[in-house]
């Protein structure tokens, strides 16, 4: 182990379902490494990236968590799923490495669900669930005008369950009606016998919580059992391939994001990246890759030093700190930012494009 | 080093299982797709019970592959009774491999298909070698007791053993309650040591690698199917082959041991066996 | 409700009446569980995307392309796999993990080679929806029924008015009888594995237009098994009522009981008809009928 360069790990999706973003995530990290190596480092001490696969899948993330320690990293990148942070967050934890997600946003990643107390060395740079369920209630009732709702979510997520709940308080708080709250089995891909149900009960609104794929099968069978509702999703819709596989029955379906193209706060980002590799990043994890890794940077140079716990309380002091989608402060208390804000696209099949609809930065 | 010692721990873990399934099939003669869920059984159970009750984590571990038995009653007990064909058998028991998982996807204990993290890792190398050894022990015993000698007449001529007086349905109910067992441990180890469990884990995928561990490893062997399912964790790990190529490798390997050598490696006889052989040989110049 | 659901199970139906033929006539003629049946499907389903998304054929033409495809994969997933095991008339065991084998093989081989991105097909049928007495049938849906349907009708036909359909039944009965009464056995078996595998190609298309491509979509034909069994293993027209039956009974699960319990449902049906009921509907004691 070289005490001349400060290793940071990357537990990142570069094969499976979700390998889009996360290659996306790579090219972005290395990109900003190169900057940073190139302006002296960090400590005097060059980066080196410690890059693992995870396939999305927890049980290989768990693996590659003890390799990335095995490995003598001072800070992880990573994941991306919230299902596989909460699987790494014990295996770093115990070896006391700091991990930053990148766009995990379930609350239990930052938080231990046994003992209701914050994990020490859990962080993220963006939004949680709670808030982004918000949004999409708050957006269907006062943009979409939708009185009743419906939702179909996968029982095998953690991402997919609690942002049902969120959606279901927000939308009844607001004085919504949900008529309908089905569930499918991780994997599956018919989702006629709960659609079916739906149809029926018609609602203005079906929630879709899940991956690109789940909603695009979703979409299309929904269309097909003559269902109008208007659909709304959340950010595992924005991958490319949503159009590709959802066609014209995805057209006009809402979702939440983290980050839009057309945002002027990434504005040079997006270009810098486009200049390099010939193509729009898949946001918006390349964005939060990199505000993960400009968290880390910071928290070592305030610490003066690459020991995990140092490293740790130096995050959690992070105030207004420039990173790539704009300010960052990191609650002590809870490890998540302040008001990062939440963006509604519109999916355009016509023109192959998600629409920048409106932006939240709080919701009350 | 660290890495090392956590391959060699899973291969070991690994190898309790596999001893499990080589007794039901390699010594009785039965073909399971659905052993996974008897590890999954025997994690989930022991998991739940140092995760949410603080039970003292060798209860707990002893706890789980009680369980896994109990549980093979209800396939065996249906299954075995009716006698069903072989391969009828085989399917049978996968269906409910593939229905125990989507109930641990369902129950709110086992947190669904999400998984159990921060499960105590309770276990070590020691712990596990201390359970493997115990589990060949138990195994040889049992197959030197004459129930054992019933499964392997069983296995030979299942009409014959019968008209010599072997309960078919009780001979082979022990046995798939033995391996049960043993795979119960597995699993319990297998859950305190990687601090994190998933349904997915525990699916035909993994019955097939148990299975190919066994059958290359050689029917009615007990160090063949060790050897193997040690080689079998171990060789991707060294040649840092990738997950879905160690899977085509099994394929293959299956298929071509069915074709050219359906004895697998040991087939029949035990390592030292080999090693008599040698010895008598060059001592008879 | 209910007739939707109906509606939706008999389509679903289809889709598994198709595999569970397949999956039955090898089982009729050679006596085991061809588990890489799934795997041909998956094949085809990628030979068809292929088809349709690099030489832009119609969905026609890419079932045809499909059906000879699979056809071929099944004949020589025959002689590599099963041919040197059957001709050593090895037991039917052997065989049922020589299958095995080959299923983790070729899946495996494509999720290596070809990854696992999820592809979909492209929209032939313009989401055009039949629409009656309140229930939807998507045109895609009604047109793989009715094509399932002529399939396993025209097969029937094959086999009971054609001479090779004969020796099929005939070898069925007893295959030694049928090769000393001057039968070409291998010949024989290559004809079932190419009609085997003509359906699991309409099928993998299928289940790429209805839903997605990738290389575990395998899979389904774990019901497909329920539906042969339900059916009777080794009968035709028992592969047909048992899908349509299973997609049937299982959508009415999934809406009335519970979508996430279904496939509990399922396997247990199974392992209760493998226990209580072997034969299922249609098969009958040793002499499994084609």
């Amino acid at each position: 182990m070289a005490a001349d360069v400060v290793r940071i790990g990357h537990t990142v999706s570069l094969t499976g379902g979700a390998s889009m973003w996360g290659q996306s995530e790579a090219r972005a990290i290395d990109m900003l490494v190169k900057k940073i190596n190139d302006a002296g480092g960090v400590l005097g001490k060059k980066i080196e990236v410690v890059r693992y696969d995870n396939r999305n899948d927890a049980v290989e993330a768990v693996n590659v968590a003890k390799r990335l320690v095995s490995d003598g990293v001072v800070a992880v990148i990573g994941p991306a799923q919230s299902g596989n942070s909460i699987a790494s967050a014990p295996v770093l934890e115990k070896a006391s490495v700091p991990m930053v997600v990148t766009t995990a946003t379930n609350p239990y990643v930052t938080m231990d669900q046994r003992s209701g107390k914050v994990r020490p060395f859990a962080f993220r740079p963006c939004f949680i669930d709670p808030f982004q369920g918000t949004v999409a209630a708050r957006f269907a009732i006062t943009d979409l005008n939708a009185k009743t709702g419906a939702i179909l979510y996968d029982v095998g997520s953690d991402y997919g369950q609690w942002l049902a709940k969120y959606f279901e308080e927000a939308f009844v708080a607001k004085g919504g009606k949900i008529v309908a709250k089905e569930a499918f089995r991780s994997e599956e891909l018919d989702y006629r016998a709960q659609l079916g149900k739906m149809k029926g009960l018609n609602p203005d609104v079906i929630f879709i919580p899940t991956s690109q794929k789940e909603a695009a099968m979703a979409a299309k069978q929904a269309r097909d059992l003559g269902i109008n509702a208007v659909l709304l999703g959340t950010d595992n819709w924005g991958s490319p391939d949503l159009i590709d596989l959802g066609g014209s029955a995805i057209d006009g379906g809402y979702f939440v994001n983290l980050a839009d193209l057309a945002d002027p706060d990434i504005k040079d980002f997006v270009a810098e990246y486009k200049a390099a590799f010939n193509e729009d990043p898949v946001l918006p994890n390349p964005v939060m890759a990199q505000d993960a890794l400009l968290m880390i940077v910071d928290s070592i140079k305030r610490a003066n030093s690459v020991e995990g716990e140092k490293i740790a309380k130096a995050m959690e002091t992070i105030k207004d700190l420039k990173v790539t989608s704009g300010p960052l402060t990191i609650s002590a208390a809870d490890h998540n930012p302040f008001n990062k804000p939440a963006v509604i696209q519109k999916v355009d099949v016509k023109n192959k494009t998600f629409q920048f609809v409106k932006k939240y930065v709080s919701v009350e | 080093m660290d890495y090392i010692l956590s391959v060699v721990t899973l291969a070991a873990i690994n190898m309790i299982a596999v001893l499990g399934l080589s007794i039901f099939t390699g010594f009785t003669g039965l073909f399971s797709f659905g052993h996974a869920a008897f590890v999954g059984v025997g994690a989930y159970a022991s998991a739940i019970l140092t995760y949410y009750y603080y039970v003292p984590f060798f209860v707990a571990l002893v706890a789980g592959a009680f369980a896994a038995a109990a549980v093979s009653l209800i396939i065996g007990v249906p299954t075995l009774r009716a006698k069903l064909r072989s391969d009828y058998f085989a399917i049978a028991i996968l269906g409910f491999g593939e229905a125990f998982r989507v109930i641990l996807e369902n129950l709110e204990i086992t947190n669904g298909a999400r998984g159990l993290p921060g499960i105590d890792s309770f276990t070590t190398l020691p712990i596990v070698l201390v359970a493997l050894a115990f589990s060949v022990w138990i195994t040889r015993n049992f197959l030197k007791s004459r129930y054992g000698v019933a499964c392997i007449a069983i296995r030979e001529d299942p009409v014959a053993a019968e008209m010599s007086g072997v309960g078919l349905f009780r001979t082979r109910l022990l046995s798939l309650v033995l391996s049960a067992f043993l795979c119960g441990l597995s699993g319990g180890l297998m859950a305190h040591f990687l601090s994190f469990i998933q349904p997915v884990m525990f699916t035909l995928v993994q019955s097939t690698q148990l299975l190919a561990a066994v059958i290359a490893g050689g029917m009615g062997s007990i160090t063949g199917p060790l050897f193997a399912s040690f080689l079998f964790i171990v060789l991707p790990e060294a040649l840092r082959v990738a997950n879905m190529w160690r899977l085509v490798a099994y394929g293959l390997m299956l298929v071509l041991i069915m074709i050219y050598r359906p004895q697998g490696i040991m087939g029949y006889q035990e390592l030292p066996d080999l090693f008599r052989r040698k010895i008598s040989r060059s001592g008879t110049k | 409700m209910f007739l939707q659901t109906l509606v939706t199970g008999l389509s679903i139906g289809g889709i598994y009446a198709l595999m569970a033929v397949g999956y039955s006539l090898v089982f009729s003629v050679l006596g085991f569980s061809n588990f890489a049946h799934g795997a041909v499907i998956m094949l085809g389903a990628y030979l068809g995307l292929a088809l349709a998304v690099k030489l832009h054929l119609g969905i026609g033409l890419v079932l045809v392309g499909s059906i000879v495809g699979s056809g071929i994969l099944a004949v020589m997933n025959e002689r590599l796999a099963y041919s040197v095991l059957r001709r050593r008339k090895a037991p039917s065991l052997y065989l049922m993990i020589s299958a095995m084998g080959c299923s983790v093989f070729l899946e495996n081989l494509v999720y290596a080679t070809i990854g696992s991105r999820f592809y979909a097909f492209p929209e032939f049928f313009s989401r055009q929806v039949v629409q009656f007495a309140g229930s939807s049938l998507s045109l895609l849906d009604l047109a793989a029924f009715i094509v399932a349907f002529l399939a396993i009708l025209a097969l029937h036909v094959f086999v009971t008015r054609t001479k090779t359909g004969i020796a099929i039944r005939a070898g069925v009965c007893d295959m030694t009888m049928c090769s000393l009464m001057g039968v070409n056995v291998d010949r024989l078996i290559m004809v079932v594995f190419l009609l085997a595998g003509a359906f699991a190609g309409v099928a993998g298309v299928f289940l790429g237009v209805k839903y997605l491509v990738y290389p575990t979509m395998g899979w389904v034909t774990n019901k497909a098994y329920i539906a042969a069994v339900i059916g009777g293993l080794g009968s035709l027209p028992g592969a047909l009522v048992g899908g349509l039956i299973l997609g049937v009974v299982e959508t009415f699960v999934s809406t009335y009981v519970s979508s996430v319990m279904r496939d509990v449902f399922s396997f247990t049906l199974l392992i209760a008809l493998l226990v209580w009921m072997p034969n299922g509907l249609f098969g009958s004691d040793t002499e499994e009928k084609v």
